[in-house]
């Protein structure tokens, strides 16, 4: 920073100035004649295109109501919420994920719903149940479902047509490296330029997942005790540590972990062939890739399949000026309309259930048949862990788990500083 | 008529002109108060309270400086802070200063040279982090596809724990060196040339001119030099923030990097002004050292 003082000073006038135009722009967005402008918060630029025919309907259903979307990055979208929450001016509806529900839950910072439901006649047993009961707290409905972010297995297909392997509808793994998955992963390495897999620290897509199906648990309930240490967990671990070192059939974590790893531009790049993620990769993976993808269900473990869902709730910030505005909002956002809007223009599978035709018709026609991530979310699922002040853990145990991507420390003693982390007080 | 006592006037004058002064100065020292002194006296005192920013502040006194002294995570951040002070500090240093020798020539188009050694002092740090987290990416980065050319396999620059902090100082060094060479450059050229000539009489080598001559009148500049590199270093964030966010592990974890981590990403304002304390106290110690050690030794009379 050179001479630190003189551009320290620059700095901070700079983001003294962007603070006071940031105030005057998302607070007060208020009437005029009779008109309310809602101020709605996203961090994926994907879907804000779909969102503008979203609003363009609400808007046509409540004249008087228009909606601002601010689009942030996924980093500063949570540093930026969590400051306004605390300020007493945030955005009136924005987007929550299960992993930082726990850190505002608590915090008289997001309104209760149940009006809202009870009011527009919303039945949330029609919604996905893993992303009800998410958003769920002290009886209170905090978070209205929005869509269902589902694991399911992405595939080069030009690579497996090149090793000369037709997928097969079921894939199945176990620890010891038995079944077909292995198999196929082992036929689409090459060297170590071309991997059949990417073992990689990413709970949501990875380890979270081989822990579930190979009858482990990362926690027992909501809130509650970790059990990283336990032994089908531990086992799970060191498969996704075998798949690189034993097996070799990934890039090991030099390459991989984050948050410099480039996991996923290597999947795009086609050096890696099989590759987990969410199905909202897919508007953002289309246009990067130069080869046709295959969608196939995670490979079901020893306890068979259970995937991870990693369901999105719209919420209300509990001191907006325009709760009855922003309410009809959510209630519009949760309806059958809404979500098959975007559903249907194949960014999200609605939470909504039987919503998701539309999703899949839109992909199809993409050439991708999404069929595999509709029917695991309707299979066993599992959510992402929570705890009391997890935005803090979250961050402790993501980057403990890199150790398991190298091979230096036991796996077990990972699993038992994990444990460390995630259950103390 | 009578006129006004003369010492009045000037008293009035002189009253007059230190208001003047003040409104002048006015202008910059709204700006450190504000933005300086106002957030320094803050944070001190957010670190007597837990906050943990949507919760109630809650006043804690000294307990947060209590755990400050049992946490590993803080201990081994000041280590890699003082690692990469110790990287970038001396190699910055000496490549400005053999920048500044190299360029003290008068040459064609020396000056369009000094101008291209000041650019990357002049570009936005995140900026050029980026593009050098493209120049080291391991596969298709420019220094691995350089380095192919020998037939040599590149490493992992930025995920390697070993690597990755020698590669995040090289770019502080590569950002810096450029910009404190024109402080060199000025102090060589403040160095009467008569000094040469008598030095080359006494048959003094150019390596012993250097280092007999040279050197020493130079250490008004390398106090300058020296002092703003250490506090620059120690506050060291965006290139790391870009290129590493404190990775692989916590190898990159300097203390700016903590403290964002703690604010920002945990959310906690009280343990994370604790340790934006701490950093103030080592900074301004270190600082206070280095002014000790060269005051007496430093001479800022070349006749």
């Amino acid at each position: 920073m050179s001479h630190p003082l003189s551009r320290r000073t620059l700095l901070l006038g700079a983001a003294g100035l962007a603070g006071l135009t940031a105030c005057g722009s998302s607070t007060d967005k208020t009437s005029s004649g009779g008109k309310t402008e809602l101020v709605y918060r996203l961090w994926d630029e994907q879907q804000e295109v779909g969102y503008k025919a979203v609003f363009a309907a609400f808007t046509a259903e409540n004249p008087d109501i228009t909606v601002r979307m601010e689009v942030l990055p996924w980093d500063q979208y949570w540093t930026k919420l969590t400051t306004e929450l605390a300020g007493g001016k945030a955005p009136d509806v924005f987007w929550l994920t299960v992993e930082n529900f726990p850190d505002l839950a608590g915090k008289g910072v997001l309104a209760p719903l149940d009006d809202v439901i009870a009011r527009a006649g919303i039945k949330l047993d029609s919604y996905h149940p893993n992303v009800v009961q998410s958003y769920k707290f002290e009886d209170k409905q905090l978070g209205l479902p929005k869509d269902l972010g589902v694991v399911g297995l992405l595939y080069n297909k030009s690579l497996v047509a090149k090793a000369g392997i037709t997928m097969p509808s079921e894939l199945t793994w176990a620890p010891d490296g038995s079944g077909n998955f292995l198999e196929i992963a082992r036929k689409l390495t090459a060297g170590d330029k071309q991997w059949g897999f990417c073992s990689w620290n990413h709970s949501q897509t990875q380890w979270l997942n081989w822990i579930a199906s190979n009858g482990g648990r990362a926690m027992d309930k909501p809130y509650g005790t970790f059990d990283f240490a336990g032994p089908k967990s531990v086992e799970a671990l060191q498969w996704a540590r075998d798949l690189i070192f034993k097996w070799r059939v990934s890039p090991d974590g030099t390459r991989t972990n984050p948050p410099t790893g480039q996991a996923t531009e290597m999947f795009y790049r086609g050096e890696v062939a099989m590759f987990p993620a969410n199905n909202a990769l897919l508007p953002f993976a289309l246009p990067e890739v130069k080869f046709p993808i295959g969608v196939a269900a995670l490979p079901a473990g020893p306890s068979g399949r259970t995937v991870v869902i990693n369901g999105l709730a719209e919420v209300m910030f509990a001191r907006t000026k325009h709760p009855e505005e922003a309410g009809k909002l959510i209630a519009f956002l949760g309806s059958e309309k809404a979500q098959k809007l975007m559903g249907d223009a194949g960014y999200v599978i609605p939470a909504l259930n039987d919503a998701g035709a539309g999703y899949a018709a839109y992909w199809k026609q993409k050439g991708i048949d999404v069929q595999p991530f509709i029917d695991s979310a309707a299979g066993s699922t599992v959510n992402m862990p929570i705890a009391e002040g997890w935005t803090a853990k979250v961050a402790e145990i993501n980057k403990a788990m890199n150790d398991v991507y190298l091979d230096k420390t036991s796996v077990s003693g990972i699993a038992g500083t994990l444990d460390k982390i995630g259950n103390e007080r | 008529m009578l006129r006004p006592a003369p010492r009045r006037t000037r008293r009035v004058q002189r009253r007059q002109q230190t208001l003047a002064g003040y409104a002048l100065l006015a202008p910059s020292m709204i700006g450190v108060l504000g933005f300086l002194l106002a957030p320094v006296l803050i944070v001190i005192v957010l670190s007597l309270f837990d906050w943990k920013l949507l919760s109630t502040p809650e006043f804690i006194g000294l307990a947060n400086y209590r755990e400050l002294l049992n946490d590993d995570d803080v201990w081994h951040s000041f280590l890699v802070t003082l690692y990469y002070v110790l990287i970038c500090v001396p190699g910055t240093t000496i490549l400005s200063l053999l920048l500044a020798l190299l360029v003290n020539r008068k040459l064609r188009g020396m000056k369009y040279f000094r101008a291209l050694l000041v650019i990357p002092w002049m570009a936005t740090p995140v900026a050029m982090g980026l593009v050098w987290t493209w120049i080291f990416d391991p596969g298709r980065g420019a220094l691995n596809q350089f380095l192919g050319l020998f037939g040599l396999d590149g490493p992992a620059w930025l995920s390697s724990p070993l690597l990755a902090m020698p590669s995040v100082a090289a770019v502080h060094i590569w950002q810096f060196a450029g910009y404190n060479m024109l402080f060199f450059l000025a102090g060589l050229q403040n160095i009467p040339a008569s000094l040469r000539e008598a030095s080359s009489l006494d048959g003094a080598s150019p390596v012993a001119h250097f280092f007999a001559v040279t050197l020493p009148l130079l250490r008004p500049t390398m106090l300058f030099v020296l002092i703003t590199n250490v506090i620059g270093s120690f506050q060291a964030f965006d290139t790391i923030f870009v290129m590493t966010e404190g990775g692989p592990g916590d190898s990159t974890e300097v203390a700016t990097y903590l403290i964002y981590d703690e604010a920002f990403r945990k959310f906690d304002f009280g343990y994370a002004s604790t340790i934006s304390v701490l950093l103030f106290a080592v900074i301004l110690v270190v600082t206070i050292s280095q002014f000790v050690y060269f005051e007496r030794r430093t001479t800022y009379d070349f006749s």
